[in-house]
């Protein structure tokens, strides 16, 4: 099954901007395959993409015409009256079966009247459809709504008994069944499985008012599957941006990207309304102000800030109730943290006097729409930045009659402030994420001690390139014997002015024996500073570290677990500082390391769980214009990483040359569209692996059967002869086609004295 | 990028062209220019030291293949001096041995043009 369909029928986003989704529409089409028996939901984030999920799926069904037939239903709030619905969901359904039989998604497109799609019937099928539609004109006639809406849903399940395939119905915005007549009958239908004529159902829509719509009891909780959407990695996400960009012709920067994926949330609305707008007014989104002045325009007055009005009004049952909402929201958001209900419902209750209202039930509503998070009696705003702003921007123009461009003017100061320090905020998370990784994974190794001892490291390996540090330290003799780590904790960030540190407690054993005596506490503080650390601000750390050695202590149940701390600081620490913590040693066992030195460890474990056979690479990229020349640079950059990586003088010059061979290549075959060459550099313990890659449709004459000797070849036809060139300097070229291009990967081995 | 020019000389009747550092395309195309416009005044013996030739790429050596044929066409004499081993090792792959003789300096090639050494030193 391919993971896109190759012909747009239902789908909105074209191939190249539906990215990362490839897995959940290869489950909801395997739903309806022979032998699956459950219904399932497609649950979701609002706004995560669940309706493209679905239609993508319909798509590909359509277009793959095999034993499964695809049927998509998208309920409106406008048509849920029983009738209104019957004739749309019959209609919609006989159409989308005419059009999968007929091979014609044009049948699918237009809101026509039964008699018209009847036509589009093949003789075969006539008499089937003829009878169909004279049913549910009985239907109709007989005045019974219950009986009209069951005969409309059992179109589907009828059509593949007649056509003997599987019906695949996806419904989207089931939630909106809540509260409608609809609903027993749609469960009934759901419950139908397995009878002679049945359907698989696929359900998407608000997560939290869907499954409040099945009865706790039911049986259909045991047979429904759940394919969750979670949010875009962040490579899928920054593919996405690109694309869109690059589709509708934007400039966007890489920090940008970046910003986009942390202020947004990687919420795909969100960040399609402010590309569009920013191809609406023909801004680039290049940098942090470029960005900042169209999301604020776009919560403000733009799409976003109608969507999320939209969505106030659909939870506000009468419109005098918007204040008390908004004034709810504001709170939740000031407050930061959970907050008792009683809080939220004297709010509301203030707010909305004049009028009855149960503001209990507004603030279930809001929870429904996931407009806020109401649990156990406690209520929080949700983790969407973009609502949040939308709130503060709105409560000072509606509330506090702030006008609405100073509203915006003061949101633009408040994003713009707040940009750098979510970028910060983002390189501390990632660090501390790793942090966290290296403390689990400490499992009884046996590390090189300069890894944990800054200034012995410092001595030894001044001056050497990483790559040559990574193989002196398997030579190290002093070694530190590790603990198994069974829980980390974190304490918490440390308030130190200039310097960003925060706390974490790792508990475990030492020695491979589970007893109180082998029980080890490690006390990490991660430090971010510009400066090596001072003694001053150790002191501070210390003393925050000796709080929670102490607390940390009374927590366990073994207070004389030995402490060890570990100072890990991102620019290490002052020649006095070192000092202060090699004294430390006579009551406390302390470490230190740079961020360098923890990312050597995360190596060097990396290595040993690979038994020593392997060890992943140090990777660098390069990307080029293809320009005159351009070849140079990428030849100089090769050249000082193949020198740092110890590779000799003829060797270096080898694997120039064939560099220059492949960018040239690239640029001459590739037709690439965006005029770059991307190449990266990978060095591991023994070779050099080189990857050129471009956007185009070819790359030389790589893929076809290469010659075998380059001198048995005329040397007339030396032009021309770059791959055979690049085979012969390099020990292991290999070429590949990729979606969008070609990619050729050469490698060169390093050869040690003494090798063969 | 900025390349050096292509700089030549004549040595009595003799041509000395130096290619530069990058012999590619651009270079590889004045150094044809500078060659023919010697063949044409009437210089019939053509030095190409590679001294400052660091890299050389395939487009370049075509090129090369070229001169070589234009300086045979008019019954002239070209030797190749002073090449870096990696460019050497590339032009042996190419075969190009068997076409120009190369010699490890500039005053060898000069000799060599004009009788005084029989045998060019490979």
């Amino acid at each position: 099954m391919s993971d896109t369909p190759s012909a747009q029928i239902l789908s909105r986003l074209s191939r190249d901007e539906f990215v990362g989704r490839g897995a959940e529409v290869r489950r909801v089409c395997a739903l309806a395959q022979a032998g699956s028996s459950s219904n399932a939901f497609l649950l979701g984030a609002q706004r995560a993409g669940k309706t493209e999920v679905l239609r993508q799926s319909f798509d590909c069904l359509f277009n793959e015409r095999g034993q499964v037939i695809p049927f998509y239903f998208a309920l409106r709030r406008s048509s849920v009256e029983p009738e209104e619905f019957a004739r749309d969901y019959f209609s919609q359904c006989l159409a989308q079966f005419l059009a999968f039989r007929s091979n014609n998604a044009r049948l699918i497109s237009g809101n026509e009247p039964l008699a018209l799609i009847a036509r589009a019937a093949s003789p075969e099928d006539h008499p089937w459809v003829t009878s169909l539609i004279d049913s549910f004109i009985r239907a109709l006639e007989s005045g019974d709504e219950s009986l009209l809406v069951r005969c409309a849903l059992s179109t589907p399940a009828a059509a593949g008994s007649y056509a003997k395939l599987n019906p695949l119905v996806m419904i989207d915005d089931w939630h909106l069944l809540a509260g409608t007549e609809l609903r027993a009958e749609f469960l009934r239908t759901l419950t139908n499985r397995g009878s002679d004529e049945s359907a698989t159902y696929m359900l998407a829509g608000m997560q939290r008012m869907m499954i409040e719509l099945i009865p706790p009891d039911g049986e259909l909780f045991d047979k429904l599957e759940m394919i969750r959407l979670d949010r875009l990695g962040e490579d899928d996400y920054e593919k996405l941006v690109r694309r869109l960009a690059e589709a509708r012709g934007i400039e966007i920067g890489d920090s940008t990207i970046e910003l986009m994926s942390q202020q947004l949330d990687r919420d795909l609305f969100y960040t399609r309304a402010i590309v569009d707008a920013a191809a609406s007014r023909g801004s680039r989104l290049q940098t942090f102000i470029e960005f900042e002045r169209i999301y604020t325009s776009e919560v403000v007055s733009g799409r976003i800030g109608h969507y999320l009005d939209a969505l106030f009004r659909d939870a506000s049952s009468d419109a005098r109730n918007g204040r008390a909402m908004l004034e709810a929201s504001a709170l939740l958001i000031e407050a930061g943290s959970s907050i008792p209900i009683d809080a939220i419902v004297e709010r509301v209750t203030k707010y909305t006097s004049g009028h009855t209202v149960d503001a209990e039930a507004l603030i279930e509503r809001m929870h429904s729409r996931e407009l806020l998070d109401a649990s156990y009696g406690f209520v929080s705003a949700p983790g969407d930045p973009v609502l949040s702003d939308y709130v503060r921007a709105k409560y000072r123009s509606e509330i506090a009659g702030v006008p609405r461009p100073a509203a915006g003017e003061e949101l633009l100061g408040e994003k713009l402030k707040h940009s750098y320090r979510l970028m910060m905020s983002r390189y501390n998370r990632a660090i501390q994420s790793q942090l966290i990784e290296v403390l689990s994974r400490f499992d009884f190794q046996s590390i090189p001690s300069s890894l944990f001892h800054h200034a012995a490291f410092d001595k030894r390996y001044r001056g050497m390139s990483r790559v040559q540090v990574r193989r002196a330290l398997d030579d190290e003799p002093e070694r530190v014997r590790l603990p198994q780590i069974v829980v980390v904790n974190d304490l918490g960030p440390v308030d130190e002015a200039g310097v960003s540190c925060r706390l974490f407690a790792a508990t475990g054993f030492e020695g491979g024996i589970y007893t109180e005596a082998n029980e080890v506490l490690w006390l990490v503080a991660l430090i971010n500073s510009k400066e090596p650390l001072d003694v001053e601000t150790i002191g501070r750390i210390d003393q925050r570290l000796e709080t929670a050695m102490s607390s940390e202590r009374t927590a366990q149940t073994n207070a004389a677990a030995r402490v060890v701390s570990w100072y890990v600081s991102k620019e290490g620490f002052s020649a006095v500082a070192s000092e202060r913590l090699a004294n430390l040693q006579t009551n406390l066992q302390a470490h230190r390391s740079t961020y360098s030195n923890l990312d050597l460890i995360q190596d060097y474990m990396d290595k040993l769980a690979l038994g020593g056979e392997a060890r992943p690479a140090t990777v660098f990229e390069l990307v080029i214009p293809i320009e005159d020349e351009a070849e140079l640079i990428a030849a100089r950059t090769a050249e000082q990483i193949a020198r740092a990586a110890d590779f000799d003088q003829e060797a270096i010059n080898q694997i120039k040359t064939a560099l220059i061979e492949a960018c040239i290549n690239a640029a001459e075959h590739g037709d690439s569209p965006d005029r770059k060459i991307h190449q990266r550099f990978a060095i591991d313990d023994n070779r050099l692996i080189i990857t050129v890659s471009n956007k185009g449709k070819t790359f030389g004459r790589a893929d076809r059967q290469s010659t075998p000797s380059v001198a048995a070849q005329p040397v007339k036809a030396a032009r021309g002869r770059g791959l055979q060139i690049i085979r012969a300097l390099m020990d292991e070229v290999e070429f590949e086609r990729t979606d969008d291009g070609a990619r050729l990967t050469m490698t060169k081995y390093l050869k040690r004295p003494g090798s063969q | 990028m900025s390349v050096a020019e292509i700089r030549a000389k004549l040595v009595e009747d003799a041509a000395v062209i130096y290619p530069g550092p990058y012999l590619n395309q651009l270079r590889g195309e004045d150094v044809e220019n500078q060659c023919q416009e010697f063949l044409t005044s009437g210089v019939r013996r053509i030095v190409i030291n590679f001294e400052e030739t660091e890299l050389i790429n395939s487009i370049g050596i075509s090129i090369l293949l070229g001169v070589i044929e234009s300086v045979n066409h008019v019954q002239g004499l070209l030797v190749l001096s002073n090449l870096n081993a990696s460019n050497r090792e590339l032009f042996e792959m190419l075969g190009l041995m068997s076409h120009v003789e190369m010699v490890d300096t500039e005053e060898i090639a000069l000799l060599k043009l004009t009788g005084e050494v029989g045998q060019a030193v490979v």
